[in-house]
């Protein structure tokens, strides 16, 4: 049997629930059918290290009711994958054997754990965190662990290392680059953080590869470059995520790394868009598209995608990727906005306070800011994150940004946008 | 004329004019009446606000501030379904010309005496056919009365003309200011049964009403050289053209039912006295008919082959009727209460010339103008017109009105 | 679909930077005296925080900004949330915090573009404005009037039920805020209702419609611009004399009100006709090409008293129809504007009530941006502008009540404020404006003392 459905969105994660919004904003009636193939309703990856560390009960994440989707008119269709996709016939077969025709179609699949070739991985037990099974399991196990193993230094690897810390067990972070949270801050910041992580009885090592996995009697040997090796009776993959797009073989969707997308996240076959961490789209800093799997941008992303979808006027060009995070460790409140990168010619403001565990770090080109990115001093990311989309010309301020930029982001919000 | 079917029940009373317009006015039962005195209609409009406050009356009375919101008020009390009923006359007329003017375009079947009264200036509150006169182009129809009787039973009659639904115009009974508004006479006085009977079902605003449960724009604006506009003006237009041409044969049909109810028959266009083997003929409107008559009595007991031609529907123009009274006239003489001042003339002089020129011949004739401003026309007058009227047959026919008051 | 909230507003030219507003936040909120953790943030504004640096002193009053939760119709902090923890609702509008869910990510912060949630470092956890369940601890503390509470969403939400008795798309001038005006009264008013719009902007807009297509939903005319109140005095009469219920409306203009119409409008009040009669009042005949009335005020240019050698202007004061239909003693009279839309609909309310008893009299200051030539956007500012300077007077009269000011003030601006927002007045001389001020001053006098005479 086949269903029939003017709108058919593909996953229930941020991108894709912004995406229901907008359509529903602008076309209140046409049929709308949500098939994603988790089972939960949906929940928001990035709050996965809370329900393992316990900060966050399960039964409480989650962003939408099934309410909402009846309050929505929405045929709402959960633990069921999109299996094959036929962009001749606008038809969706799903994981059941069931298809469903669709209109317009929104693939918002997300992401799945990125798992390095390592030699001996299929030989050990590990665990990953991308979905809340995922973390049901992992803070089952971390509550045995005594003597713990993540694999990546990144904001999930770091985020599961601090809840392993505070379950008492002895971790040690490996990652294969020079820092921890390479994506997000410099050398300097993370190598701040890092020593938070290491004051509070964690083992950091960067710079090294893990050469080897083989079980053993606690549960993994880890063998890193170089001859060491760590034994772990919990083994946490992290290094990374990467979009899984097995059922768009043969559907003549282009693929790089994620879903190629334009400025509308339309992907380059008729009548199928593409948003979130699948996509692979405007970067803000280059003249190429790039994955930038990040919360805010899946929503915005969701959010063009539906108001094209949906014929909405008022929709605008996606501005281009901007990474962007936010990172709570050990009580200390990190901000990252914007491209860490100084590029020729730019201008890097750095200010550092160790005795009060205070850094900031701001890129300027031509008097725009380029990225900013704080430990323990707090500003308004989502005023910085328009002072960059935006190009403001701070050149007479850029002292003042860095001095003081919470006053002085609110006033350029007050004088250009409020 | 149409038989009589049966012998009514007969109630005789002795009252003026205007009393008898308030008389008939409660036989027809209206929902409302709106009013503002004016010499010399005041006595009409407060007969209908005393049977109003005796309770013989059922109708609405609003005492508007002037007669510009009398006729203003019925537009609304019509549109929302009311049979409607004002008098005015005169200056009174002049005030009211904006809404007068649109009462017919917007077909609402009010009905108005107009207690005529001659123009000012000269200063003057005396009657004269002036005030009708001067809004006879304006699209409403205009019958005017001889007698008392005919006062009232041609004000009952003047609802039903207007509510029938070919044609769906106003109407204006016209009475003789002083001479029929003041005159007292016998008259019989039907029945409210038989008026009941007589007057059928109300339904006035099944054309275009404001009514929250029937929603619509009345009026909208039209016209213009683009689009729509100029076909649904002209629609709107001789749809009016048409309700008038139409009124010709209602009225006629009305008189006639009245006559088979009530025993009384009048002529409905125009009364044809004594012109069976009539050689020349006068027209009269009105009142001044009855002295007119009893001077074309005398006439031709002196031999003169003399008839009259008396208009009482005066809008429309009856012409067909007019063009068949005159088929065997030889000379004409046209005695008007008015005055015609673009072609030095009387009024109804000016529109026979018309119906004349339908009659394919030559008709020698002459305008007499008399009974200005409450002067009356006596049957001494009407013997000088009768024979300045044959004297047509040999003679030339003077270029400038008679004025009949002139050296009175 | 969107539903109106009320919400706080910040008039930046009333704000002196005395930072009460801060400190009852922070009281109210932390039970503290920290301003820096009040959830609002008062800034100084557009170049004079340079300014300030550079000669050492405080910015003036009008020259400060807010750092504030807006409430926003389509929350970014809300959907940038990973742990559900923000949520806007749907009666209040309120963005409310969840702290039993909040992870302390501060995604929220990075979602917002306004600075409306952000880091309390005292507590670790971000921290916004929830308008203190309604009865917001900043604004009763704002000495100045600068922060209000606008309590009007009832209004819309309310109206935006009733059905749109206008047909869509109006053909109003560009900024006219008559359309709103018609559209809510006639919403309020509802179904069961004879609408008459003599000639003026409001037909003008299409409310009667063109060549057999109608405006509206409810049975709607022309009346001639002299009789409007006679017509619906015959129609209103008729329906009562049926026993039906119907509210007969005008919506008129000054022109057909004050001049050509003021007989029949004077005669049904007189009477005690059962008419709700409203008039927008935009102090001319602005729809046949902006020609003079008895209600365009003195001073004013206008296309039969245009700006010459001779003459500048009109050279007569206004005639004050709503004074005059007091002396009616109708049973409802009320001047009114469409920026106090609250105020508008007490006394829309109040007037229909009347208007079923007697006659009910509603004069609505109504600004012509093509007219008196100010910018299509300013429309709102202009008929505040008159309200605080006394130029137009907001008040209320019935016989048992008498006349009642309704919104008083209590330091009334200098007429220019108002005089120099639009080209109409552009060319006053001093003696015009001063001439213009002692009428405001006599005419606020005479309303007072009529006022004070309860």
């Amino acid at each position: 049997m086949t269903d029939q459905t003017r709108y058919l969105v593909v996953g229930s994660s941020h991108a894709a629930i912004e995406a229901i919004a907008a359509i529903r904003m602008h076309d209140p009636e046409g049929s709308l059918t949500l098939v994603t193939r988790d089972s939960h309703l949906p929940y928001s990856p990035t709050v996965l290290p809370y329900v393992v560390s316990g900060r966050s009960a399960p039964e409480r994440v989650f962003l939408r009711s099934e309410e909402f989707f009846t309050a929505q008119h929405v045929a709402y269709r959960p633990g069921n994958a999109l299996a094959k996709l036929d962009t001749q016939g606008n038809k969706a077969q799903l994981a059941d054997g069931s298809e469903v025709h669709y209109e317009k179609l929104l693939l918002a699949t997300g992401a799945s754990p990125a798992i390095p070739p390592i030699p001996g991985i299929d030989t050990v037990p590990y665990h990953v965190l991308r979905t809340l099974d995922d973390a049901l399991k992992l803070k089952a196990a971390i509550a045995g662990s005594r003597q713990a193993v993540v694999l990546g230094g990144g904001l999930v690897g770091m985020h599961a290392a601090e809840n392993l810390v505070a379950a008492g067990a002895q971790v040690t972070v490996v990652e294969m680059q020079d820092q921890v949270l390479g994506g997000y801050f410099d050398a300097c910041a993370a190598d701040f953080i890092a020593r938070a992580f290491v004051a509070h009885g964690a083992n950091i090592v960067t710079g090294r590869r893990v050469v080897g996995l083989a079980p053993s009697a606690a549960g993994a040997t880890i063998r890193l470059e170089g001859g060491d090796s760590i034994e772990a009776d919990l083994l946490l993959v992290a290094t990374g995520v990467k979009p899984e797009l097995a059922y768009l073989a043969g559907s003549g969707v282009a693929v790089a790394q994620g879903i190629c997308v334009d400025n509308a996240m339309r992907t380059n076959v008729a009548n199928v868009w593409a948003a979130g961490d699948c996509a692979q789209a405007k970067d803000f800093y280059q003249d190429a598209i790039t994955l930038n799997a990040i919360l805010p941008d899946a929503t915005e992303q969701g959010r063009i995608a539906g108001m094209a979808m949906a014929g909405d006027p008022g929709r605008r060009d996606y501005a281009g990727g901007v990474p962007l995070n936010t990172y709570h460790f050990f009580g200390q409140h990190a901000i990252s906005v914007g491209s860490g990168v100084v590029p020729p010619g730019g201008v890097e403001q750095l200010r550092v306070d160790e005795a009060n565990g205070r850094y900031l770090r701001a890129i300027f080109q031509d008097g725009r800011l380029l990225g900013i990115f704080g430990i323990g001093t707090f500003f308004d990311g989502g005023i910085m994150w328009q002072l960059i989309l935006r190009r403001v010309d701070l050149s007479a301020s850029m002292d003042r940004l860095v001095a003081d930029p919470l006053a002085t982001g609110r006033e350029f919000m007050s004088r250009l946008w409020r | 004329m149409s038989a009589v079917l049966e012998k009514p029940k007969q109630k005789y009373i002795v009252c003026e004019g205007n009393e008898a317009a308030a008389l008939a006015v409660a036989l027809a039962r209206p929902d409302m009446v709106s009013v503002y005195p004016i010499t010399p209609q005041s006595s009409l409009v407060e007969h209908v606000a005393k049977l109003i406050a005796d309770g013989r009356m059922d109708a609405e009375i609003v005492d508007a501030e002037g007669e510009h919101s009398v006729l203003s008020v019925l537009h609304g009390a019509a549109l929302a379904g009311g049979r409607t009923y004002t008098a005015t006359c005169g200056p009174g007329l002049a005030f009211m010309f904006e809404p007068y003017f649109r009462t017919s375009g917007m077909r609402l079947p009010i009905v108005m005496s107009i207690v005529t009264r001659d123009g000012i200036t000269p200063q003057s509150v005396w009657g004269g056919h002036q005030d009708a006169m001067t809004v006879r182009e304006v699209g409403w129809v205009q019958i005017y009365c001889e007698s008392v009787q005919e006062v009232l039973d041609t004000t009952i009659m003047a609802f039903k003309i207007a509510e029938h639904h070919d044609v769906m115009l106003p109407v204006n009974i016209c009475l003789d200011g002083n001479y029929l508004s003041y005159g007292a006479s016998r008259i019989t006085l039907p029945e409210q049964d038989e008026v009941d009977a007589f007057m059928g079902v109300k339904d006035v605003n099944w054309h275009a009403a404001l009514d929250p449960l029937r929603p619509m724009a009345v009026d909208p604006l039209t016209g213009g050289a683009t689009g729509k506009g100029p076909a649904t003006f002209v629609r709107y237009r001789k749809g009016q053209c048409r309700g008038m041409q139409n009124a010709l044969r209602v009225i006629a049909e009305v008189h006639d039912e009245f006559a088979q109810r009530f025993g009384r028959h009048y002529a409905p266009l125009l009364e044809e006295y004594a012109m069976e083997d009539a050689e020349f003929a006068l027209m009269t409107l009105g009142s001044m008919s009855g002295a007119a008559k009893d001077a074309v009595d005398e006439a031709r007991a002196a031999g003169r082959k003399v008839g009259i031609i008396k208009l009482k529907t005066f809008s429309p123009f009856p012409v067909a009727a007019l063009v068949s009274a005159l088929a065997n006239v030889k000379a004409l003489g046209v005695v008007d209460r008015s005055v015609g001042f673009r072609w030095n003339c009387g009024p109804m002089y000016q529109e026979t010339l018309g119906a004349l020129y339908r009659l394919g011949r030559h008709v020698p004739s002459a305008s007499f103008i008399g009974g200005l401003a409450g002067a009356d026309i006596t049957v001494e007058h009407f013997h000088r017109v009768i024979e300045q009227t044959e004297a047509l047959l040999h003679g030339p026919a003077p270029t400038e009105p008679i004025w009949i008051n002139e050296h009175d | 679909m969107g539903r109106a909230q009320n919400t706080l507003a910040f008039d930046a030219a009333k704000c002196d930077g005395c930072n009460k507003c801060l400190q009852a936040c922070a009281q109210a909120k932390t039970g503290t005296d920290d301003i820096a953790r009040a959830r609002l943030q008062v800034l100084p504004a557009a170049g004079s925080f340079e300014l300030a640096l550079c000669l050492q002193v405080l910015p003036a009053a009008g020259s400060f900004e807010l750092a504030l939760c807006r409430q926003c119709g389509d929350p970014k902090c809300v959907s940038v949330c990973p742990a559900g923890a923000l949520g806007k609702d749907a009666d209040s509008g309120v963005i409310a915090w969840d702290g039993s869910k909040c992870v302390d990510c501060l995604l929220c912060t990075v979602g917002c573009a306004y600075a409306g949630i952000a880091l309390d470092g005292a507590t670790g956890h971000v921290a916004k404005c929830d308008l203190c369940d309604g009865t917001p601890a900043c604004t009763a503390a704002c000495p100045t009037g600068a922060l209000s509470y606008v309590t009007t969403a009832r209004i819309y939400n309310e109206v935006g039920d009733w059905e749109d008795l206008f047909a869509p798309g109006l053909a109003g001038c560009q900024g006219c805020n008559t359309e709103l005006l018609m559209r809510h009264t006639l919403r309020r008013v509802g179904p069961d209702t004879v609408l008459a719009t003599p000639p003026g902007c409001v037909p003008g807009m299409g409310s009667v419609g063109y060549n057999g297509l109608a405006g509206t939903k409810v049975p709607v005319f022309h009346p001639l611009l002299t009789n409007t109140a006679a017509m619906l005095t015959g129609i209103k009469r008729q329906y009562k004399r049926k026993g039906r219920e119907i509210t007969a409306l005008a919506i008129a203009g000054d022109g057909g009100a004050s001049d050509v119409g003021f007989q029949s409008l004077s005669g049904a009040a007189e009477r005690g006709e059962q008419i709700l009669f409203m008039v927008v009042d935009n102090e001319g005949y602005m729809n046949t090409g902006m020609q003079r009335s008895s209600c365009t005020p003195y001073g004013a240019w206008t296309s039969t008293t245009p700006v010459g050698r001779e003459s500048k202007g009109k050279t007569q004061d206004a005639k004050n129809m709503p004074l005059l239909m007091v002396n009616h003693r109708c049973a409802y009279v009320a001047t009114a504007s469409t920026a106090y839309m609250e105020d508008l609909y007490a006394k829309l309310d109040k007037a229909i009530e009347a208007s079923q008893t007697g006659f009910a009299y509603l004069h609505v200051y109504s600004p012509c941006t093509t007219g008196w030539r100010f910018p299509t956007e300013k429309n709102m500012e202009v008929a505040r502008k008159a309200v605080e300077t006394n130029f137009v007077m907001l008040w209320e009269y019935t016989p048992a009540q008498g006349l009642q000011l309704t919104r008083p003030l209590d330091d009334p601006q200098p007429v220019t404020e108002y005089l120099k927002v639009m080209g109409r007045f552009r060319h006053l001389t001093q003696e015009q404006v001063q001439h213009i001020q002692a009428k405001v001053e006599e005419n606020r006098a005479f309303v007072e003392q009529m006022a004070q005479q309860r």
